[in-house]
């Protein structure tokens, strides 16, 4: 697979370790870039602009330095300085894909530092200094974001390779290498802690939210009386959660009302019935559904279900209702029934369904009496998946519900879910942290919510490995 | 004597088994499950192109640069297709945290408590509902680290989607470093490759199409998030900072799902044309992104396997 690169002519300076320089080089791009910064801060104030031209003037003085240092150089600047024909051998031909790459590093290392970042100096510098410490690490080979910028850019045209392997000599030269091996275990560093990254999030989540939840149900103005008052009006002290609970409950039935039978049935075509051609072509147009925002699925509930499907069936309806949100959520879910049951249904080992034929056993028998027990526990953990998306999904009920506190058992009308109460809480105004227990109360509800479908999650995760069938 | 014979007419046995009704029936049933499947799909897409229709027949480079408004004749979203780009830009830049991630629970993990603590969390974290990222971006971001984010900002709004869609990009990266071939390496490492170097030179580049396309997916589940914005606070109409890159960095901020919500929940009919209209240039984004992905991923793939 490897694409050979051209072989680079060496050039020796002498009296110069490049070593030694490019040790040096990010030592000159924070002197640099702080120089310039310092310089416009005392002419002219402080200021919150650094902006295209300080980057020009950077840029140059950086690309005269290595340009002179390092001929030969893989770093961004040197090659931008105009030595494109010392990496290649000297072809024509071998320029475009060369000057795309240089285009392309220039736009990773310093195009999206200046768009992003040219209001303020902090943060550039930040990123300045960074980029500095990544050509410090390439040490003229090969830098981190040439990945990026080669893959997607030059490797098409097929001169330039990204797969390649070091020249080597021997293995011993390999093995005592120490550059490479610490190279080898900074690497390895930095990835378990991108990994722990999860970790903290997790744990930022759950300390959040559980803080302010608890601060909830100390505070002075709690009682236990106020959960079970007579509607949601957090403004006004009533928080009573029956409320909601029924909201919700009310959506997740009528989502899984829609989408556990229509999933289903696709799932049992496509695994079952369908020829590979004709589910080629039915699989990815049912899961586009899942690519729409659910904002689109919420304007579709209220703007389409509504008057042209519910209107004719149960008469006078409002014009927010929990039974056009339950559809929209259910239109949601039916993709992530589908599809996780399909698979679950595919995972059913051919020699089962061939066993039921020999037996004499029909299509359908096979169908419900050998494929759907087999693939029960991935069919429930489907359901499951189902309905706990169908709890935490929100615009959908934000848009089409109607978000009254009012409790409300009737599924013709507006109402509530513990994710609409939290949404309208949210913007209800920008500044939600000025309410008192009202802020303290959407912590309360996003800790119910976040044990709920924590419970349901853990409970699909059971479920699969308590019912699998070893086959 | 006569020998009783009997001839056994296989025709007759295929008949008295009678038509198979029940599978009949049950096929009739799965075939409408699809249709309606096919309904559900064919008609959100319609009723976002029949609803835009009139927009996009009139004014639709109008509707698409001019700020919110409250005359329905003049009011566009300019400002949440600024926000959306921008908030995608803050999220693809953390995409690097989550393969690298990736990697490291399929290359670099031994099975250890942590690793699996890393795991577990990655999987729950897909699985907890967008609203409560809201509430972390609420409190991290907006509250505690307002001085380097400027309170509810779209940096804040930027930083929380990405949070929200970063276990997308683990899991779908972690499934394609999995299933690059256990050759690729041993080769490498028959070549003497550290372990950085057979992850840089043969498995990146191996898993890239995968890789690429659990990015898809998580740029287009943050063009469509509006729930954690609205606990955040983005607000769905303002009136300053139009045009100013600095201000919309620093001041109020909108995305294009919250400009839908906003026309969504309207209930005049005027409105009806806007949220479809806005509907229509998310879904273009989203399929843009996908069409993208989807090019450069088969020329990578074509490339990768020369």
């Amino acid at each position: 697979m490897g694409v050979a690169t051209a072989p680079r002519p060496v050039v020796t300076i002498p009296g110069f370790s490049t070593r030694a320089a490019a040790a040096a080089e990010p030592l000159i791009y924070v002197v640099v870039v702080l120089l310039i910064a310092l310089t416009e801060y005392f002419a002219a104030g402080p200021i919150r602009d650094f902006g295209p031209s300080n980057f020009w003037l950077a840029f140059v003085v950086l690309a005269i330095w290595n340009g002179w240092i390092f001929p030969q150089s893989q770093t961004a600047i040197g090659s931008m300085s105009g030595q494109y024909i010392a990496m290649t051998d000297g072809t024509p031909a071998a320029m475009l894909p060369i000057s795309i790459r240089q285009i392309s590093r220039f736009g990773v290392l310093y195009g999206i530092p200046a768009l992003v970042l040219d209001f303020n100096i902090v943060p550039a510098a930040m990123v300045w200094v960074l980029s500095g410490l990544f050509v410090w690490r390439s040490r003229g080979r090969r830098a981190p974001w040439d990945f990026v910028a080669n893959t997607v850019v030059t490797d098409g045209f097929g001169s330039v390779g990204m797969i390649e392997l070091p020249t080597l000599t021997s293995a011993a030269d390999l093995r005592l290498d120490p550059a490479r091996n610490r190279q080898d275990r900074i690497a390895g560093r930095a990835m378990f802690v991108a990994g722990l990254v999860s970790v903290l999030v997790s744990t930022l989540i759950v300390w959040n939210i559980f803080r302010e939840a608890w601060e909830f149900v100390v505070a002075d103005d709690f009682s236990w009386g106020i959960l079970t008052g007579r509607g949601w009006f957090p403004r006004r002290g009533e928080f009573d959660i029956g409320t909601l609970f029924v909201g919700t409950l009310w959506v997740t039935g009528i989502a899984m009302f829609v989408a556990a039978p229509v999933g289903l049935g696709v799932a049992f075509y496509l695994s079952e019935y369908a020829p590979a051609r004709v589910r080629r072509i039915i699989k990815p147009l049912i899961e586009t559904l899942a690519s729409v925002p659910s904002v689109v699925l919420g304007f579709f509930a209220i703007s389409f279900i509504t008057p042209t499907v519910l209107e004719p069936v149960f008469g006078d309806i409002a014009f927010q209702s929990i039974l056009a949100a339950g559809v929209g959520v259910g239109i949601l879910t039916v993709p992530i029934v589908a599809s996780i049951s399909e698979d679950a249904m595919r995972a059913v080992p051919r020699e089962l369904r061939e066993a039921s034929y020999g037996l004499g056993g029909r299509k359908v028998t096979t169908a419900l009496r050998v494929v759907f027990p087999a693939a029960l526990s991935g069919i429930s953990a489907a359901m499951i998946v189902a309905v706990s998306r169908a709890v935490g999904e929100t615009m959908v009920v934000f848009i089409a519900a109607g978000l009254t506190g009012i409790f409300n058992l009737n599924p013709l009308d507006p109402g509530q879910t513990i994710t609409g109460a939290m949404a309208s809480l949210g913007a209800g105004t920008d500044e939600v942290a000025g309410v008192g227990i009202a802020f303290q109360s959407l912590y309360f509800l996003g800790a119910l919510l976040f044990l709920l479908t924590l419970l349901l999650n853990v409970l699909s995760d059971l479920v699969v490995r308590r019912f699998r069938q070893v086959y | 004597m006569a020998i009783a014979t009997r001839t056994v007419d296989l025709e007759s046995i295929r008949l008295r088994r009678g038509a198979d009704i029940r599978g009949q029936i049950f096929f009739g049933l799965l075939v409408v499950s699809v249709v309606v499947a096919f309904a559900m799909v064919g008609s959100v897409f319609w009723n976002v192109v029949d609803g835009a229709s009139e927009i996009v027949t009139e004014r639709f480079w109008d509707f698409l640069v001019s700020p919110s408004s409250s005359d329905p004749g003049k009011a566009g979203v300019a400002q949440g297709i600024r926000g959306s780009i921008l908030i995608a830009a803050i999220v693809m830049m953390t995409f690097p945290i989550g393969i690298a991630a990736a990697v490291y629970l399929e290359e670099y993990a031994e099975d250890t408590w942590v690793s699996r603590l890393i795991q577990v969390t990655v999987r729950n974290l897909a699985g907890v509902p967008s609203i409560v990222y809201g509430l972390l971006g609420l409190a991290v971001f907006v509250q505690a680290l307002r001085g380097l984010t400027g309170g509810s900002t779209v940096i804040s709004g930027g930083i929380t989607i990405a949070i929200l869609v970063l276990p997308v990009v683990v899991i779908t990266a972690a499934e394609a470093v999995r299933a690059v071939p256990a050759s690729l390496r041993e080769g490498a490492y028959g070549l003497g490759a550290t372990k950085w170097e057979v992850v840089r030179t043969q498995v990146f580049p191996a898993a890239l199409p995968g890789i690429l396309t659990g990015m898809v997916l998580a740029v287009g589940r943050a063009l469509g998030e509006a729930a954690p914005l609205l606990v955040i606070g983005a607000v769905a109409f303002y009136t300053t900072g139009n045009n100013d890159f600095l201000e919309q960095m620093q001041g109020a901020f909108t995305a294009l799902p919250m400009n839908i919500a906003n026309f969504a929940k309207e209930p005049a009919e005027s409105w009806r044309g806007h949220a479809a209209t806005a509907s229509l240039v998310l879904l273009l984004l989203v399929f843009m992104v996908n069409f993208v992905a989807i090019v450069t991923r088969a020329r990578i793939s074509k490339k990768l396997g020369s």
